[in-house]
């Protein structure tokens, strides 16, 4: 059988996993700090004589857009939206990684947290003593002011990265990393605003445009295949007859 | 199947939650004391099908790899306690916090809640009662031939008895605070419940240890903010019909390839 139906089944298969990305996307339009994920189509050559014509198409995706969400008032103290391409440094397994996600939230022992993971300051996890007021500073420095006093305190420091994001991936929990697997260095010049927070950076326009362009992308592969399979059979019939 | 219908499902349910707290939100623009809640999502695990610099062959390695993500997740509520808009009400019995802290009741079955609307009334057997009719914690008797209750910003109560010149004290309001006050537990009712999450609770008087004043004649309004949950329910119910139209393109696709088959 004619290696036709082989190269539309390449595309046909790349366009429903580019699917898979655009509806992730799709589905994280309101998750807080989410990156959109790029798909991004690359052809391969089928190495042997006589296939000169033939190109494979193979998805590769697992870069994310550095473009910024919207970032919204909420008014809440230990809400912060990271200005540029700036990120939060959060506890993952021995190691760090980073998030854009800013909320933050205190847990029983004093941890400041965002989703479960311990926010690292400028050495480690950070801690906040018991406190009536507390506020995150543009550098991200955090004071509180403690039960009985007048006067903010200086707890610790967010730890803030930068990166651009062809320099980085996710990782499996959907954390940002670097792609050589480094851990990034504290970056003075990375601002914070507190009581703002970013959204989703995902345009849907994008989004909707590339899942009909899918759609139809594979609608056209599967005509190729009836193509392939009416000449398949072209050639039966002559034999046949 | 397609993975991407399963994809665009956790979309469409993540909104369909984030509409059940909206609704809930205005449902409670009016009620004394309420805060409001909000919705988190996170983006799933993803699936690392090839890793970027796997190696192809024994001089190339392989440039980018293949990340697939599997949707979004609801993490959790979140209660967001910002001070609501202080009524005035005029009503003796009426008290607000001005700032943190939340007052002590008791349920039937003897556990300990907390709540912040401080619409308060006697019951038949003269006690501090909350609207529902918990009694408060630490307990106070209000005497039937009381008249001119006032709470003082300290908590204090007191009351001038018919026949007296001066006024009774008839006892001391405590407020408690919490480290972390979203990890307390909605009951309902307008009473919170400790958790693990939020720690236990600190005791004291009211305007000290970093506790609000007391306010009487006065109420502290929902913290909802209209404008701001009409333009999450706007944003919510997009998303919505954003995932649905994934959904439907990708049962198109699966239905190109059944009819391609046939």
């Amino acid at each position: 059988m004619d290696a036709l139906i082989y190269t539309i089944m390449s595309g046909a298969e790349r366009g429903l996993r580019a699917q898979q990305v655009h509806a992730n996307n799709l589905a994280n339009l309101e998750t807080g700090g989410f990156r959109a994920d790029l798909e991004l189509a690359t052809s391969q050559a089928v190495p042997g004589y006589g296939y000169d014509t033939r190109h494979m198409s193979q998805l590769s995706a697992n870069a994310m857009s550095g473009r910024e969400g919207a970032v919204r008032e909420t008014g809440n103290d230990l809400d912060v939206a990271i200005d540029g391409n700036g990120m939060l440094a959060v506890q993952w397994q021995d190691g760090e990684a980073y998030t854009r996600a800013g909320h933050l939230v205190v847990d029983a022992d004093g941890t400041l947290t965002v989703n479960g993971r311990a926010v690292m300051g400028d050495g480690g996890p950070i801690s906040l003593p018991a406190y009536t007021r507390v506020s995150i500073a543009q550098d991200g420095t955090i004071s509180v002011q403690q039960p009985g006093q007048l006067e903010l305190q200086e707890v610790d420091r967010l730890k803030l990265v930068r990166a651009d994001a062809p320099n980085l991936t996710k990782n499996e929990a959907g954390l940002t990393v670097a792609r050589d697997g480094n851990t990034l260095a504290a970056d003075d010049t990375v601002t914070v605003r507190a009581g703002y927070l970013e959204g989703s950076n995902v345009s849907a326009v994008e989004e909707m445009v590339a899942t009909m362009s899918l759609n139809r992308d594979f609608e056209i592969q599967m005509r190729l295949y009836k193509s392939a399979d009416s000449m398949a059979d072209a050639g039966n019939r002559l034999i046949r007859e | 199947m397609n993975p991407a219908l399963w994809i665009s499902k956790t979309g469409v349910q993540a909104q369909d939650a984030k509409l059940q707290a909206i609704a809930n939100n205005l449902a409670n623009v009016n009620t004394v004391g309420f805060k409001r809640d909000r919705v988190v999502f996170e983006d799933m695990f993803y699936q690392v099908e090839k890793q970027p610099g796997a190696q192809q062959d024994d001089a190339t390695t392989s440039p980018t790899g293949v990340q697939l993500g599997n949707g979004t997740r609801l993490v959790g509520t979140q209660k967001i306690f910002t001070t609501g808009s202080l009524q005035t009400t005029g009503q003796s019995m009426d008290v607000a916090i001005v700032g943190n802290g939340f007052l002590q009741v008791q349920l039937a079955n003897g556990d300990a809640a907390y709540t912040r609307a401080g619409q308060l009334q006697v019951n038949q057997d003269g006690r501090l009662v909350t609207a529902q009719g918990q009694p408060l914690v630490p307990e106070i008797t209000v005497p039937a031939t009381a008249t001119a209750l006032t709470i003082a910003e300290n908590g204090m109560v007191s009351a001038t008895v018919a026949g007296a010149t001066q006024p009774t004290e008839l006892g001391q309001l405590t407020l408690v605070n919490f480290i972390n006050p979203a990890g307390l537990l909605a009951l309902g009712d307008n009473l919170y419940q400790e958790t693990t999450a939020s720690g236990a609770p600190t005791e004291g008087n009211p305007g000290e240890d970093g506790l609000g004043k007391l306010k009487q004649g006065a109420l502290e309004g929902s913290n909802v903010q209209v404008v701001e949950e009409m333009v999450d329910m706007i944003a919510a119910q997009r998303t919505y019909e954003m995932n649905t139209k994934v959904l439907s393109a990708a049962d198109n696709m699966m239905q190109y390839l059944a009819q391609a088959v046939r």
